[in-house]
């Protein structure tokens, strides 16, 4: 590329001519986890347009609640109320106890969320909901509630694709949110301002687009949001909100929460804060061209009324998306990471804390435990020889089979309950280098490179590749070099691209 | 340069490096990819660190050991009444005096007690137990209170506060781990990047690793068209790792042993751990993991197969630092997450419980038996309650043996105890 489409081409849909294998393997490793061969031969088929009202579609794909947080939820109100009325020497012993149930109860929510999202046909939907998570950020560490944090990804999926306005009002009535940002015990008299200040920072407008009266002010309009302990609901609470007049953005009224929403709506960052965010979470690391951003928010709110599904088909369809300078330049997050290997590989979620939420904690990502309110950094951050070793390190245990007798008892029934759940390939058997079985040295190496990576792999690894595979004669010798083979590209830094 | 030469594998030392160097088999090509001691002669030119080393050896007994069967109250009949079926014979335990015990299985501790090289601290355990594994690990790894959620490792900590001032460039790892399937350990989680390492218990890779750590060497061999996108800052970054590898690979190829280790992983890891203190890789801390205590069924033959192999493999450690003079720079300690229940359960197990002795084992230590023991005098399913804070052995560790102030690793000041010599 030579020169830098203007602001205005730079959203226009992708030309014809370009919709291709590669272009669909890449919609498909940016919008999901990875481009299964038989997935890009279908998108190619359908055309770019069929494949993006697949990928993201208008009504959401459902996420149950998993049982184990379903029957903390349940449980919870009786032993609340245990607890309540126990004596403060075994009051404290409950409460310990319900935050360690708490606290295995989250770690199976996140091994269930990833066994939901790695099924191919939610991945592109899970991960929209993953973004907007990373927008509307809650942690497990604060919240402590599997049931609360699952509502909250709930929330975010029904309204996924519809108004951005609704959905930042119904992530002000989230209870993971209402708690994870203090909303909780903010009172008319003393307004707690963490939820206004991250709303207008993170969420909606970004920083120096908004005065410190602004967050008074508007930490005054959201008091009274209450999460009902006992049910487990958000409600409001009349009598603890200030329905006094407010000045925010230089408007003044008796503003509620919901009009202060609409008030940022009003304002002209609003509409590049989550094209933002989808460039840094989707495209790059590195700043777009100035003005770009600015373009796609002013149409997103023009023409597109900031609908959420018309933002994802605009930048998902358009031209800067498929920008040949954007084409397997992007580090994978670990979570992708983690589950395009499975789906590379055609493997099942291991549903045991130390081979699934230990490999993601090593490389720097577990589901529902963001590092603080900004959600992750990503880009390069994800990368140092330690988080490069534990990349390395699940490839190899992926490829390994897993030992049963190292097991913990509690372990040895999760992997039952795994199996019970029809789940079973929890690692790459003999058979897993068999497609490149039958091929002269040379393409199967190729062939690997192809298959797993986007990024053009050096002519001297291909080489050095096919060396390594011809070097046993064909029969079960070759087919562990294939498989070594499959490994090193696995390992390899192309493969940390998408 | 000849254009036929082949592909060149990277320099595995910095003394090689400047070797081919001086000889003119120029890696110049590297330059921007280069690891940071290419880039720094200086620091490639500098004299290893000191001789005179105090090296933390960290062995962790996952799954929760059992703690009365380890080291045996045999003189006391509640310990008996608690254990009809799993309470091991008087007649058989290795005496350590008049009230305990070892298991039989742990002749060679035995042997290490009795010359003054094993210490056992009683009762190890902290405030408010947890008996979840995985949160009981935390606390023990994070050395945390255990209503306190610490994001770091106690040896993350103890890193951040000593390498803070140390010369950049060194990409020697600080901490080195043997785990074959969790990778890096929670320990040595810190506030900064610190370089770890990780191994199998047999080294950088069984066989099929190896093979692909070559094939990655000439995936990064040359320079990336352009070093500064994404692909050269991963290219970069591997290499780095690869250089350690490699190095590690030939410390360990070349290592002599002088003691026979058992031929168990958990062997193979000590025996490559003694290869990497012996070659003098500045590493000051070591974590190695035997798994497996878990044993809520038909815990006897389990448990005494463990504990053979843990005291075999101890004892062999020993005796070759002994062998090759080193044995005054290590002292090897062992934790697990919790003990088990006093009360054997319905299934000739038993269930998790609270506090357990660690042995502390090296020639620089005070033998002995420090702490007091549990008193057993306890009702059915009831735990002991712990007498020696994890976070004392800690602050002992640390003051005493490593030389660094505990109080900024620890939160706070734990008294330490009379354990190093």
């Amino acid at each position: 590329m030579s020169t830098s489409p203007s602001p205005e081409e730079a959203w226009e849909p992708l030309a014809p001519g370009g919709w291709d294998p590669a272009a669909a393997a890449h919609l498909l490793r940016r919008a999901g986890w990875t481009a299964p061969p038989g997935e890009v031969d279908r998108a190619v088929r359908d055309g770019l347009g069929a494949t993006l009202d697949r990928l993201f579609p208008s009504e959401p794909l459902p996420w149950p609640l998993p049982e184990g947080a379903a029957r903390f939820e349940e449980t919870r109100l009786a032993r609340f109320q245990e607890t309540s009325k126990a004596p403060p020497e075994e009051k404290r012993v409950r409460q310990r106890e319900e935050r360690e149930r708490a606290q295995a109860a989250v770690q199976d929510l996140a091994i269930r969320w990833l066994d939901y999202a790695s099924q191919p046909g939610n991945s592109a939907f899970a991960k929209w909901v993953l973004m907007l998570g990373d927008v509307f950020v809650v942690a497990s560490e604060k919240v402590k509630n599997p049931a609360y944090l699952h509502r909250h990804f709930d929330i975010l999926a029904r309204g996924a694709f519809g108004s951005a306005p609704s959905l930042a009002k119904a992530v002000s009535r989230s209870p993971a949110m209402v708690i994870y940002l203090d909303l909780n015990e903010s009172r008319r008299e003393a307004p707690n301002e963490n939820f206004a200040r991250e709303l207008l920072e993170l969420f909606l407008l970004g920083e120096g687009n908004y005065t410190e009266s602004d967050i008074k002010e508007a930490a005054r309009a959201f008091t009274g949001y209450r999460v009902r302990p006992a049910q487990g609901e958000f409600f409001f609470a009349r009598s603890q909100h200030d329905d006094g007049a407010k000045t925010i953005f230089g408007r003044t009224g008796r503003f509620s929460g919901d009009d202060v929403i609409d008030l940022a709506y009003g304002l002209r960052p609003a509409g590049v804060r989550l094209p933002r965010k989808l460039a840094a979470f989707y495209l790059s690391d590195e700043p777009l061209p100035h003005g770009i951003l600015e373009s796609l928010g002013a149409r997103w709110r023009d023409e597109g009324g900031f609908d959420l599904r018309w933002l994802a088909m605009k930048f998902f369809g358009s031209r800067t998306f498929f920008d040949p300078r954007h084409r397997a330049a992007f580090i994978k997050s670990p979570i992708q990471f983690h589950l395009g290997l499975l789906q590379d590989l055609s493997l099942c979620v291991t549903p045991l804390p130390r081979h699934t939420l230990a490999p993601l904690r090593q490389m720097g990502q577990v589901p529902f435990d963001p590092p603080n309110v900004r959600g992750w950094v990503g880009g390069r951050h994800w990368i140092n020889s330690s988080t490069l070793a534990a990349r390395r390190n699940l490839v190899e245990m992926l490829l390994t089979p897993i030992n049963l007798e190292t097991l913990n008892a509690d372990e040895q029934r999760e992997l039952a309950a795994g199996l019970g759940r029809g789940a079973d390939n929890f690692t790459a058997g003999d058979g897993m280098g068999a497609r490149f079985d039958g091929l002269a040295p040379g393409e199967a190496a190729r062939r690997i490179a192809g298959t797993f990576t986007s990024a053009a792999a050096r002519p001297e690894f291909i080489r050095a590749l096919g060396e390594f595979i011809s070097g046993v004669p064909a029969g079960p010798a070759r087919r562990l070099r294939i498989r070594r083979a499959v490994a090193a590209v696995l390992e390899s830094p192309e493969y940390e691209l998408c | 340069m000849a254009s036929n030469t082949p592909t060149p594998h990277l320099p595995f030392t910095r003394r090689r490096f400047l070797l081919d160097s001086a000889r003119g088999i120029g890696l110049i090509a590297f330059s921007r990819l280069a690891p940071a001691f290419l880039a720094n002669p200086a620091l490639a030119a500098a004299v290893r660190p000191e001789r005179d080393r105090s090296i933390l050896v960290l062995v962790q007994l996952a799954g929760g050991n059992d703690g009365l069967n380890t080291v045996v109250p045999y003189a006391d009949d509640n310990y008996y009444r608690l254990r009809p079926t799993l309470g091991i014979p008087r007649d058989t335990v290795l005496p350590l005096g008049d009230t305990l015990g070892l298991h039989p299985g742990c002749a060679a501790l035995h042997g290490l007690f009795h010359e003054g090289r094993l210490c056992i601290v009683q009762n190890v355990g902290y405030p408010n137990p947890n008996r979840s594994h995985f949160r009981s690990s935390e606390i023990w790894e994070t050395a945390s209170a255990s209503n306190e959620f610490l994001a770091t490792g106690w040896i993350g900590r103890y890193l951040d506060n000593t390498c803070a001032g140390s010369p950049a460039g060194s990409h020697d790892p600080v901490a080195v781990h043997v785990n074959a399937l969790n990778g890096s350990p929670e320990t040595f989680m810190g506030a900064q990047t610190h370089p770890t390492f990780g191994m199998t218990p047999y080294g950088v890779g069984r066989g099929g690793s190896d093979q692909t750590r070559r094939l990655l060497e000439e995936d990064i061999g040359s320079p990336a068209d352009d070093d500064g996108d994404a692909l050269g800052f991963l290219r970069h970054t591997l290499m780095d790792t690869l250089v350690t590898e490699r190095k590690v690979h030939d410390m360990l190829g070349s290592y002599r042993q002088q003691a026979e280790y058992p031929h168990t992983p958990f062997g193979a890891s000590l025996r490559n751990i003694a290869a990497l203190i012996a070659a003098g890789l500045p590493t000051r801390v070591y974590f190695v993991t035997l798994g497996g205590f878990d044993t809520h069924v038909n815990q006897a033959g389990t448990q005494a197969r463990l504990l053979a192999t843990l005291s075999e493999g101890l004892g062999a450690f020993q005796a070759d630092l002994s062998a090759h003079r080193l044995d005054d720079q290590v002292l090897t300690m062992t934790f697990s997450e919790f003990g088990r229940r006093p009360s054997e359960n319905e299934s000739r197990g038993t269930d998790h419980g609270t506090a357990a002795p660690l042995f502390v084992m090296g020639s620089g230590i005070r033998g002995g038996i420090l702490g007091t023991a549990p008193s057993l005098d306890l009702p059915k399913n009831q735990d002991i309650a712990y007498s020696t804070d994890f976070r004392q052995v800690y602050a002992t560790a640390l003051e005493n043996w490593l030389g660094c102030p505990s109080g900024p690793v620890l939160g706070g000041q734990f008294r330490t105890m009379p354990l190093v010599a």
